[in-house]
């Protein structure tokens, strides 16, 4: 297969940006969008056309979160629950042209090409996206009860693996379902449930000190979550809000 | 417009709540605009704009009903500044993830209901503050007794009065008969003979402050308005907008709320359809009886 890219090009940080047009060739239709990347770099340097076109990647399974492009106006591209590590080149007309742009957020901001700064959702994990003490090893089967709808809802919400593809396809640029998953796979759970009211006023403060955008309920994010975060976790970030603000001691 | 020390959620729960309240209002505002069209002359429509601009309660909640308002403006127009803040440089490609084009033009469609607003105020609402010149109407029984004019008759038959109050008596006595008779000649009365209706600015100057209870002729002034096919036509398009707005606002309210539950979304987001076109229905009803069939 065959395809045009319109890459976005960035020096650094404050660099400015543009779009480099480059065609890629016999590219098999089993291949990974990050291996027709690498195709791409191999060929710019040993032909020495330019700088290689910079991305994250890491597991390269769609478990680690690290890789995210903006491609053709979605995150991790046309497919829907995959990261763009396991986006295939099947997925577009051959001759295609594909535009490829890093994650746009005021909070995200660009690093070199096609990678961003993500360490705004570490920030938020710090501000409270933990429990404070050891919980200990593997408790014994009955010693905390979790009910299975219980279990399964922290377990769906802890499958977030903080990719950054909501804030990206937000309009807003708003990390409510990042904040949402992480506070609910927390305060599902017996172990988490204590510190609850805590963790989500500081969660939500750090957010929007951050920069993010509000959220407006369009729910793009749960469009391009590859790992599939439900808006009613984005509900339930709101119900523990407002039961934390309204209980909460002066 | 900073609102640095309330958080993004505590925002959007308020402006949840003051949308909720206003969606109830539109409900209820949409019922008295319905009485329109029944053909009683009028009766039903003046009755419940007569308990509109005089109930107490109502009162209240006038004064509630646009902090509401200006509370909702205000806090939304600043958390889009804030969202388009937060994506300073956008994308090349236009997004073409999956969402509903409603939830995306939310401030649009929320600035043409405020134009509607607007246009809506200038041709009705200013009337009643005594902004703009528009059609009045009084209670017939008010036009006959006002308490004054009675307390000046009984001081009159009695030779009471100086020279001079006499001298006002008549002159409000000639003003008070003249309307009463411009009203009978020109068949100004409603059907059941409670209002006098339909009267101009200069027909009511002169009894202004004589005779109590002098309103805005609502009815007259929609039929007047609507009668004009340009202001039809843009109220039924505004009418469009408030319906986008809608569909998306009440289902959305209950998502900022919290109120998002796997059993009852489905019943959420089809209420919020339904309730967002029937009102938008129910608005537009008048004017396209108007245009069609008066």
């Amino acid at each position: 297969m065959n395809f045009t890219l319109k890459i976005w090009r960035q020096e650094n940080a404050k660099a400015k940006g543009r779009f480099e047009t480059y065609k890629v060739e016999n590219i098999s239709s089993d291949c990974s969008f990050l291996e027709m990347l690498d195709i791409l770099n191999e060929s710019l340097i040993s032909n020495k056309i330019a700088h290689p076109v910079c991305f994250d990647n890491d597991c390269r399974e769609g478990i680690c979160g690290m890789c995210g492009l903006y491609i053709n106006g979605r995150p991790h591209g046309n497919d829907d629950g995959v990261t763009t590590c396991q986006l295939h080149m099947r997925k577009f007309k051959d001759g295609e042209t594909i535009w490829i742009e890093p994650w746009r957020a005021k909070a995200f901001p660009v690093i070199r090409d096609l990678v961003v700064d993500r360490t705004a959702y570490d920030k938020i994990i710090q501000a409270g996206g933990y429990v404070s003490v050891s919980t200990g090893g593997v408790p014994d089967a009955n010693s905390i009860l979790v009910s299975k709808d219980k279990a399964d809802k922290a377990m769906d919400a802890a499958e977030c693996i903080g990719c950054g593809a909501c804030v990206a396809a937000c309009k807003n640029a708003s990390a409510m379902l990042f904040v949402s998953a992480k506070v609910s796979h927390l305060a599902l759970l017996p172990q988490g449930k204590v510190e609850a009211a805590n963790r989500v006023q500081k969660m939500v403060e750090k957010m929007d000190e951050l920069g993010f955008g509000n959220c407006t309920n369009t729910y793009a994010c749960e469009a391009e979550c590859p790992k599939l975060i439900k808006r009613s976790n984005i509900a339930r970030l709101n119900r523990e809000w407002i039961c934390a603000r309204v209980g909460k001691e002066k | 417009m900073n609102l640095p020390k309330i958080a993004s959620i505590s925002r959007k729960i308020l402006v949840a709540c003051v949308g909720l309240f206003l969606l109830v209002f539109l409900l209820v505002h949409m019922g008295i605009n319905l009485c329109l069209l029944r053909p009683d002359d009028g009766e039903w429509y003046s009755i419940a704009c007569n308990f509109m601009g005089t109930n107490y309660i109502i009162k209240v909640f006038e004064v509630v009903l646009f902090a509401a308002l200006i509370a909702h403006i205000i806090i939304t127009v600043a958390l889009q500044i804030q969202n388009w803040k937060a994506r300073p440089v956008r994308y090349h490609q236009p997004s073409k993830s999956k969402t509903s084009a409603m939830s995306k033009t939310m401030i649009w469609t929320g600035g043409l209901v405020f134009v509607f607003l607007a246009l809506h105020f200038v041709n009705f609402y200013f009337v009643k503050l005594g902004l703009v010149e528009g059609k009045y109407m009084i209670q017939t029984e008010h036009a006959l007794s006002s308490s004054e004019l009675q307390a000046k008759y009984m001081a009159y038959t009695q030779g009471k009065l100086s020279p001079e109050e006499m001298a006002t008596f008549q002159t409000e006595m000639e003003a008070v008969q003249g309307l009463m008779i411009k009203a009978e000649s020109e068949g100004l009365y409603s059907d059941d003979m409670k209002w006098i209706r339909n009267l101009s600015a200069e027909d009511v100057k002169p009894v202004e402050g004589i005779v109590e209870g002098i309103e805005p002729d609502f009815y007259n002034m929609a039929f007047e308005l609507f009668g004009n096919k340009v202001y039809s036509v843009i109220y039924l398009i505004l009418f469009v907008a408030l319906a986008f707005h809608l569909i998306h606002a009440m289902q959305s309210a209950f998502q900022t709320l919290g109120l998002n539950h796997n059993k009852y979304n489905k019943f959420i987001e089809g209420f919020s359809w339904v309730y967002a076109i029937i009102i938008a229905l129910g608005f537009a009803a008048v004017p396209v009886y108007i245009m069609f069939f008066v």
